[in-house]
């Protein structure tokens, strides 16, 4: 058995050398001030008509069918043979590449993809491929299509508190059966309820699909209100994020669940509150987690709404995209290494992925995992910079929002919430330092 | 991807590199299991020749409990490291980044040896129970 905090892999980060944390928060306090005080007074970033638009040609590539018909039918595959590899393939983790796909090639690898390429797992979602051949067999009327606009993103932010609990706590996380049995009841579940719903649901309601186009906000891929893509900044992307119900929540949960990732280890966690290691343990520390990073998010952006006196049913809604960036960043601090050094498993046991004896497709079945790959000084640089870089975004993005928000916004109004910005680093910091 | 460029000996070549760094210094010296301080044990197997240098962890494992070197061990990057495991059920020795193993003799006090050159935060448990003994910080 494999069991370490985030399901698979051989090892766990360092803590952050002290000298770093202490720059880096000291880094991000100097920013944020910055931020408020320096910057545009006058909302400067584009809307959503900005960008450059792509030739026609490109377009009418992108949102072609075959294009789209094809990447999910060899995602399709890919899957099914995942899950076949899963159920019959070799029984120990360490040999079976199942659970090395799913949580660390798949899910780790789907931020740098959907940030370079934009939301690749919606337009290569295998589901699609799936309910379009079922829904014959329906009505051509979902039933549910009219209520889907007013779930918004609630269902996808379920959806992945469901994942990172099995990922982050589940006993059994690492076995291959049960990587094949999550993997085939997402499918049915979510096919079912798109049948229910209609193909927006995914949308919606898949909880991947919904990940990757939220990191793609931060991606230089964007579309205009008309549907026409074009390339623009991504801070003007991430501000142009529509505001969706359910967005706040779900960027909530991802940042709470990394946070609770890296609680889990320190020593203060392992030898403390999380010492038995059990079920229990894990599933209330990932809520709490999560509970303390949404009574910071809801305290800081109604404080901050109230300051501007706007109406109190804008918040906490209005902001949800501005914490994207920080969220992004304590992600790739958490799992760059997993995915540059463990992530090298999957593309070792590819080779032979039943573990039949004397097969070695790509020559690789014999290489071993190399964890010096990366020095741990690079991996701590990474780190810090991920957090740093993703909280001045943040905080940028916070600024242009309330400038859009009220032409005259003090910059004291944003104070409460950049206070809790200010936290979720110097928390993320301290995570990675170990306390 | 990280995939290091194929070369046909070289499944051949980290198959024997596993098997020399899987193959444990079986300890069948004398040492009465009584032994519960870790210095007095230290100095009667200094006599095997390289483990006189270095860091030694050593825990013992009685009816799940571990104790000795329990929790985060931290070790300086390059030392070398004695490992000596005493379970009184038998099991496997895992230790995890440096993927190495060894049986554990029900009783036995066995001794795993390896330098610590890759750094990080790595487990080393029980196979068969899944029970955590330690982890060493090397860096």
């Amino acid at each position: 058995m494999t069991l370490l905090a985030h399901g698979v892999g051989s090892r766990t980060d360092l803590p952050i050398p002290i000298g770093f944390a202490l720059y880096g928060a000291g880094a991000a306090i100097l920013a944020s001030f910055a931020v408020l005080l320096l910057f545009w007074r006058t909302p400067r970033l584009g809307g959503s008509g900005s960008g450059r638009p792509l030739p026609a040609g490109l377009q009418r590539l992108l949102d072609g069918a075959p294009l789209r018909r094809g990447l999910q039918a060899a995602a399709l595959l890919v899957a099914a043979f995942v899950v076949a590899v899963a159920l019959w393939g070799p029984r120990e983790t360490d040999r079976n590449l199942a659970p090395w796909v799913l949580y660390v090639t798949f899910w780790v690898g789907l931020v740098p993809l959907s940030l370079l390429l934009g939301p690749v797992a919606r337009v290569a979602n295998p589901l699609r491929l799936l309910h379009r051949g079922l829904r014959g067999f329906v009505p051509a009327r979902p039933p549910g299509a009219a209520r889907l606009p007013s779930l918004g993103l609630w269902p996808a932010a379920g959806s992945l508190l469901v994942f990172v609990w099995l990922e982050l706590v589940h006993p059994d996380r690492a076995e291959p059966v049960t990587v094949a049995v999550f993997l085939l009841g997402y499918a049915v579940v979510h096919v079912g309820l798109a049948l229910w719903f209609g193909e927006d649901w995914f949308a919606h309601g898949d909880g991947f699909e919904a990940y990757s186009t939220v990191i793609a906000r931060l991606s230089p891929w964007g579309r205009r209100d008309g549907g026409r893509l074009v390339l623009r900044n991504p801070l003007a992307n991430a501000i142009a994020t529509p505001s969706q119900p359910g967005l706040a929540a779900l960027v909530v949960v991802l940042l709470g669940s990394t946070a609770f990732d890296g609680l889990s280890r320190t020593v203060f966690w392992q030898t403390g509150p999380g010492s038995s290691d059990d079920t229990l343990s894990g599933t209330l520390g990932l809520l709490v987690m999560i509970a303390v990073v949404t009574a910071l998010y809801v305290l800081g952006t109604r404080l901050s709404g109230r300051m501007a006196m706007q109406d109190p049913a804008i918040q906490p809604a209005r902001y949800a995209s501005t914490v994207i960036p920080i969220t992004l960043g304590y992600t790739v601090a958490h799992y760059f290494s997993l995915l540059v050094l463990d992530g090298q498993t999957t593309w070792i046991l590819a080779s032979n992925p039943f573990g039949v004896d004397g097969l070695d497709l790509f020559g690789t079945y014999g290489n071993r995992l190399d964890l010096n790959a990366v020095s741990s000084d690079v991996i701590a640089l990474v780190q810090v910079g991920a957090i740093i870089l993703g909280h001045v975004i943040g905080v940028t993005l916070a600024h242009e929002r309330a400038l859009l928000s009220a032409r005259r916004a003090r910059a004291s109004d944003q104070l409460p919430l950049v206070i809790v910005m200010v936290c979720f680093t110097l928390g993320g910091l301290g995570l990675l330092f170990g306390f | 991807m990280p995939v290091r460029p194929s070369r046909l000996p070289a499944a051949l070549a980290g198959l024997g590199l596993a098997a020399a760094l899987t193959g444990c210094a079986g300890t069948d010296e004398p040492v009465p299991a009584a032994s519960s301080t870790s210095s007095s044990s230290s100095t009667s197997s200094s006599s095997s020749a390289p483990a006189a240098a270095g860091q030694r962890i050593e825990v013992t494992v009685t009816g799940g409990q571990v104790t000795g070197d329990t929790g985060r061990m931290p070790v300086p990057a390059g030392e070398h490291v004695t490992l000596v495991v005493t379970s009184d059920a038998r099991d496997e020795l895992h230790v995890h980044g440096y993927d190495l193993t060894c049986d554990l003799p029900p009783g036995t006090p066995t001794t795993v040896e390896f330098d610590a050159t890759i750094p990080g935060v790595f487990e080393v448990e029980l196979h068969d129970a899944g029970t955590l003994l330690l982890s060493l910080q090397v860096g």
